[in-house]
């Protein structure tokens, strides 16, 4: 899996690319987000366009960071998450504990 | 729960199944990809249509991490077998054996319940039951077979 992470207003936004299932995946993302909230940066988007599949690791991973930045004052927001990964989230019953936006700037923006 | 209980029966039985795929691999977790691949590519030349391929693939991908992180114990000098096989009338059947101890299905918890919903684990079972049609634990839980109509 690729990650590309990129900083606007004060937001980290984190690119992926490829399946986000158990592995080098989850694992590279996870260390993505605990370095981010050790840097004290607590607001982060998640761009899933490009995520074919998301595993329910990748969603335990995605409810425990997302705990971790809310009980700081933050969040973890998720952009164009594609049909199956909303159908995932949706069948374990964590679908509605995200906001999920059209693209990074209105993700971006939600955060003023 | 006895071994005798439903959730370790076995499935419907079909004498016409051909065999698509039988894998072994190792208990890593870098492995696994490479088999829900292959998966998907072969339900693909068979025409499957896309959210069958898509739920078939998620719950092989779900069973075959149960196997290598609960059966084998991330030990990649283990072996994980996963068996592909398909009916004439389009029903799929996958198979995940591992050489561990098996579990007792009955007894994961429910990820649905309010106090597990933040949980950072314990979906998988859960959601291979949300996506195939049929599933069933044999030989005490190392062995599960699901099924897609």
């Amino acid at each position: 899996m690729d990650i590309n992470v990129r900083k606007r207003s004060e937001v980290q936004v984190v690119q992926l690319r490829g399946p986000l299932r158990m592995g080098s995946a989850v694992d590279g993302l996870r260390q993505t987000m605990e370095e981010a909230l050790g840097n004290g940066d607590i607001r982060m988007v998640l761009n899933l366009a490009e995520v074919s599949m998301i595993d329910s690791s990748a969603i335990g991973l995605l409810v425990r960071f997302l705990a971790s930045t809310k009980q700081r004052g933050g969040n973890i927001k998720l952009v164009q998450p594609n049909k199956f990964a909303v159908q995932t989230l949706r069948l374990v019953g964590v679908l509605n504990l995200f906001e999920i936006f059209d693209n990074d700037d209105a993700a971006v923006e939600s955060f003023a | 729960m006895s071994p005798m209980s439903p959730e370790f029966s076995s499935g419907p039985e079909d004498a016409t199944l051909s065999e698509l795929l039988d894998r072994s691999m190792p208990a890593d977790a870098e492995a696994i990809g490479a088999v829900v691949d292959t998966i998907s590519d072969t339900l693909t030349r068979l025409d499957v249509p896309e959210q069958k391929r898509f739920e078939v693939a998620l719950a092989v991908q779900e069973a075959l991490a149960n196997a290598v992180v609960h059966g084998c114990g991330n030990d990649p000098s283990k072996q994980v077998r996963c068996q592909v096989k398909s009916a004439p009338n389009g029903r799929i059947v996958i198979i995940v054996t591992d050489p561990g101890p098996g579990f007792r299905p009955d007894q994961v918890a429910d990820p649905m319940e309010r106090d597990n919903l933040n949980a950072d684990h314990g979906r998988g079972v859960f959601l291979i039951r949300q996506l195939m049609d049929e599933v069933h634990f044999e030989r005490s839980g190392n062995e599960i077979r699901m099924w897609k109509y």
